[in-house]
């Protein structure tokens, strides 16, 4: 017995140290080095003699109008953050704590971003906005005079942000307000506080640690924006990284050393900001101390002007969330020439922007017509697009999946040891401090060679060896996340059930299997399933790495109507880009009912669903016996 | 049935066990009492196997299992929450030991149905959601699933502590029929007197990783062996240094350096003094009835005395009111003063407090004025 018990601590210390290796390997190998080596690459530079160039910092900073996108960056995160909480706030009051009409239908429309950001958000706007796009081509009937570009640079990008960056208002901000004890404003009410100082004194107060969590994310974000300018051109840091990154000294000065140079301010910054977001979190939010919490009840506009005013306000934010998606759907269905006059042809509909192909017929310059084989092509049958959707789905599903695995056992770990699990666990949230620009980056210069022992001198950003290194910063990037999720839910199983379940005797396997999983498995699934809906569609990461190799759908998606009807190639192409976007609104919409309506239910709703199926499938059989 | 030998455990320089020795009987109802961190829970996890301990030997039925591996070790826990498996239905739960054990479908099915039906647990409920069962319906699934595995003993750590008072004293009755139905030897914990007293066969009382005192109730009770049960046990009276002094001086052979408790309902309110009954004067402070009883807190000069009354049509008494308290001498349990320094010194900043006081005291100003014998 005894011996059995010596193999069995054998067998439980090789587990822990290939564990602890495996980790060590994940950290040093993948977090640490690849962005020590972008930081010492600055710092180590030396001059033209070949010697340690202490100035060399300030070299790089000062060549090629450095601190132009630093400051662009900057202004962009600073004025987003004062449009987003506008529009974040307006929504969620609007939705939440005003009376106003229809407010179900504002809330669908204004929750639209959580189905469709980055690229496709990115683009749809553009099919509206930009020179070609519909409601530009609208106003310039109206107006001849009307400038066609005007939607590019600084303004396009805030406004396309201001819109698309409220998701997490929409999310966090409506669970806060909603949490707010009724009492507590019925109680200001009743001291003679008028409703505007309840808002501002009473339910603003209360927000507030929200609303500056908020705050900080969106100015990291703003910060951090790729797609936004590099579709609509502002010349901020993410897009000069990776333009500086693609670049050699044969064209400009130092590209290498300004693309690091930029990823450390970054980081710097990001750096910074959440620091000051964790301590500020650290000193704790609000919580009502009432025991008997009353539901929040939608306040009244008494004043009728406000009430009109305010009614107003919130029917053209709804305009404006919901055009876009309204147009996008409709021009998905749309033939290629009513796509590219941008007028709706309600006489034709079709499905080939989504299936199937057709031959196109151009007419030359010699006056003669040729046949374009298979130009006009949908989402499943255009062999581009497909690539691009198999590339991110093959990439998103291994990294959500091992992702989850990795943070499962890690859990794991954590949970049995408190003491030693606490540096697992920073070990794992460290990602979170860097800006995935610099991941990728870093990554994609470290591993750009053949002498990296631990990943046997293979270069790793070598053709298709790049979707190897795509599908290891996905991970990376997405540790933070799910280990903040997935760690929440090993809560639930109480130390007791797990012993519970030794002391019947089962084994610590079985136990984890049969127990422990399926209490965290609808966490774990949620993670899995919003890790994919984020990768699926992701741009950024992918971008930076710039491979043909490693062309994401997003990369697709952004490259679809470049040389759209160019010599009767990719005719449908702005089509297409629309269907895409569909396509990428019901895939994240199923994945979200999954998660958030399917995934949330307990055993005894479960149960419940499976007797009102059976006692249906039973009517229905006696009806079919009967007739 | 089961024999731990001076067991002992240390949490790093913490010492959570202290050379416990317990003998717990066949088919006995046997309780571990204390307050939050005596070391009751600790020893249950032992007898478990869940914490190893650090000296001792844990003997069940003549075999030593100390080393035995908890899925081993034939021992069915009740955990205070139940520890439930939340995406199990209630037979998955009670089943779940059987399909560790490897037993074909139609024999888990029969046990598991031979269980539920003892522990009143219908048809319809085995395919529910735990979740959907209320807190005495989970108290019920806890047990059968404890006991479905047939083990050699029952460990019920706090099982009652989450509920409400109705139903705690409801599922008590329960549970000990229940113990009794299946005639298994049970190890409950609880800090909870009232019922330890009413469950138990036998009682070891807790304190501070030893055990005081091991007796039924009713030796627990009226016979504490030590200071710290007599105090935890029930409610009583420490009768104050001064009155000590004053019952010596009536005629009491009690010892004026002990420490001395009576209870509450050895106490008596205006009652005919005679043979070796005291009296003692004081004043109602307040009462509190109970409807069965009436509490009465009672000022004697030095200390208030609680005293109980049956309320069998007997007068009840207004605060204000003048009575005399009887007590029998004979009923004070003492204990010697302990000798530590710290003890002392805080006894003799009581005494010299108690002093103070005796000027106050009616029969001690006046000679004997205030004691009847």
């Amino acid at each position: 017995m005894m011996l059995k018990r010596q193999s069995r601590l054998n067998l439980t210390g090789a587990f822990y140290l290939i564990g602890g290796l495996f980790f060590a390997y994940l950290f040093f190998g993948f977090m640490l080095a690849p962005c020590f080596n972008t930081l010492t690459s600055i710092f180590s530079a030396k001059n033209a003699a070949g010697e340690p160039d202490p100035f060399a910092v300030l070299r790089f900073f000062l060549a090629g109008n450095m601190w132009k996108y630093v400051w662009n960056s900057l202004k962009l995160a600073v004025c987003l953050v004062i449009t987003v909480n506008i529009v974040g706030v307006s929504i969620v009051l609007l939705t939440e704590y005003f009376d106003i009409r229809f407010s179900g239908i504002l809330r669908l429309g204004y929750m639209t971003t959580l189905i469709y950001s980055g690229v496709a958000l990115v683009t749809g706007y553009m099919f509206l906005y930009a020179g070609d796009g519909i409601l530009t081509a609208f106003t310039r009937n109206i107006f001849p005079d009307f400038r066609a570009n005007w939607f590019t640079g600084f303004n396009a990008v805030l406004f396309t942000m201001t819109f698309a960056c409220t998701s997490n208002h929409a999310l966090f901000l409506r669970n806060a307000i909603r949490g707010i004890d009724y009492n507590i404003i019925e109680a200001a009410r009743n001291m003679g506080a008028s409703p505007l100082r309840v808002l501002f004194q009473v339910v603003f107060p209360t927000l507030l640690p929200t609303l500056f969590s908020l705050t900080v994310m969106t100015f990291v974000t703003g910060l951090c924006a790729m797609s936004a300018p590099t579709l609509l051109g502002y010349d901020s840091i993410n897009p000069e990284i990776v333009r500086l990154a693609g670049s050699s000294a044969a064209d400009e000065s130092f590209p290498q050393a300004r693309a690091a140079l930029l990823s450390i301010i970054l980081a710097c910054f990001t750096i910074i900001l959440l620091t000051i977001l964790s301590f500020y979190e650290r000193k704790g939010h609000y919580l009502s101390v009432s025991k008997t919490k009353a539901r929040l009840r939608k306040q009244k506009i008494t004043n009728p002007i406000a009430n009109v005013l305010i009614h107003l306000y919130a029917y053209v934010l709804f305009i404006i969330y919901i055009t876009p998606v309204i147009m996008i759907i409709l021009f998905s269905f749309q033939t290629y020439n009513a796509v590219r006059m941008r007028r709706l042809d309600l006489k034709n509909w079709t499905l080939i922007n989504f299936f199937g192909q057709e031959d196109y017929a151009y007419l030359t310059s010699r006056g003669t017509y040729k046949i374009r084989e298979g130009s006009v092509s949908g989402v499943f049958s255009n062999q581009a697009t497909l690539n691009g959707i198999h590339t991110s789905f093959i990439l998103s599903v291994i990294a959500a999946a091992s992702a989850c695995v990795i943070v499962v056992i890690a859990c794991e770990y954590i949970f049995k040891h408190k003491k030693s699990g606490v540096i697992l666990e920073y070990a794992l949230l460290f990602p979170w401090l860097l800006p995935t620009i610099l991941i990728c980056y870093s990554y994609r210069v470290f591993f750009n060679r053949s002498d990296v022992w631990y990943v046997f001198n293979q270069n790793l950003y070598y053709a298709d060896r790049v979707r190897i290194l795509i599908i290891i910063a996905y991970i990376i990037t997405k540790l933070p996340f799910s280990l903040r999720m997935i760690r929440a839910s090993f809560y639930m199983i109480g130390e007791e059930m797990e012993e519970a379940a030794r002391n019947m005797g089962a084994g610590p396997v079985y136990t984890f299997l049969r127990v422990k999983l399926p209490v965290i498995l609808p966490s774990v699934l949620a993670v899995f399933a919003l890790n994919f809906n984020a990768l699926f569609t992701e741009y950024d990461m992918s971008a930076a790495f710039s491979s043909a190799y490693g062309t994401t759908y997003a990369m697709v998606i952004q490259s679809m109507s470049r040389e759209e009807g160019l010599y009767g190639y990719n005719i449908n192409a702005s089509g297409r880009r629309c269907a895409s976007t569909v396509f990428i609104m019901i895939l994240s919409g199923i994945i979200l009912y999954l998660v958030y309506g399917v995934g949330s239910r307990d055993l005894s709703e479960k149960l419940a669903i499976r007797e009102r199926r059976r006692k249906r499938l039973e009517r229905l059989k006696k009806i079919f016996s009967k007739s | 049935m089961i024999r731990l030998q001076n067991i002992a455990v240390k949490f790093g320089e913490f010492t959570a066990l202290d050379n416990i020795n317990i003998h717990v009987k066949e088919s006995e109802f046997f309780t571990f009492l204390g307050p939050s961190g005596c070391g009751k829970t600790t020893t249950l996890r032992t007898i478990a196997g869940f914490v190893q301990p650090d000296r001792g030997k844990i003997i069940v039925r003549g075999q030593d299992i100390t080393d035995t591996p908890i899925e081993r070790r034939n021992i069915g826990i009740v955990f205070q929450n139940y520890a439930l498996f939340p995406t199990m239905s209630v037979y998955d739960n009670i089943a779940f030991g059987l399909k560790v054990k490897k037993l074909s479908k139609s024999e888990i099915d029969r046990k598991v149905r031979v269980i539920a039906e003892k522990v009143d647990l219908t048809d319809n409920q085995l395919k529910q959601a735990v979740s959907m069962l209320s807190g005495g319906q989970q108290q019920r699934v806890a047990i059968a699933r404890a006991l479905v595995t047939e083990p050699a003993i029952i460990c019920l750590d706090e099982p009652l502590s989450n509920l409400d008072a109705k139903l705690r004293v409801q599922l008590r009755q329960e549970l000990k029929k229940t113990q009794q139905d299946f005639g298994i030897t049970s190890i409950y914990i609880t800090h909870d007197q009232e019922e330890a007293l009413t469950l138990s066969d036998r009682i070891a009382v807790f304190n501070r990783g030893v055990v005081e005192q091991i007796g039924a109730p009713n030796e627990i009770y009226n016979h504490p062996a030590t200071e710290f049960v007599c105090n935890f046990i029930g409610d009583i009276n420490r009768v104050s240094d001064a009155l000590v002094r004053v019952l010596a001086d009536g005629g009491a052979e009690i010892d004026p350096d002990g420490r001395h408790y009576i209870r509450l309902e050895r106490l008596h309110v205006n009652e005919p003094v005679g043979g070796n009954v005291l009296g003692i004067q004081g004043t109602v402070e307040s009462m509190e009835y109970y409807g069965l009883y009436i509490k009465y807190y009672i000022y004697v000069g030095s200390q208030i005395l609680k005293v109980v009354e049956k309320n069998d049509g007997v007068r009840i008494y207004t605060p204000g009111e003048q009575v005399t308290v009887n007590l029998n001498p004979a009923d004070l349990m003492s204990y010697p003063t302990p000798s530590d320094n710290a003890e002392n010194n805080n006894n003799n900043n009581a005494m010299r407090k108690e002093a103070d006081f005796r000027a106050d005291i009616p029969g001690v100003s006046s000679g004997m004025g205030g004691v009847m014998v």
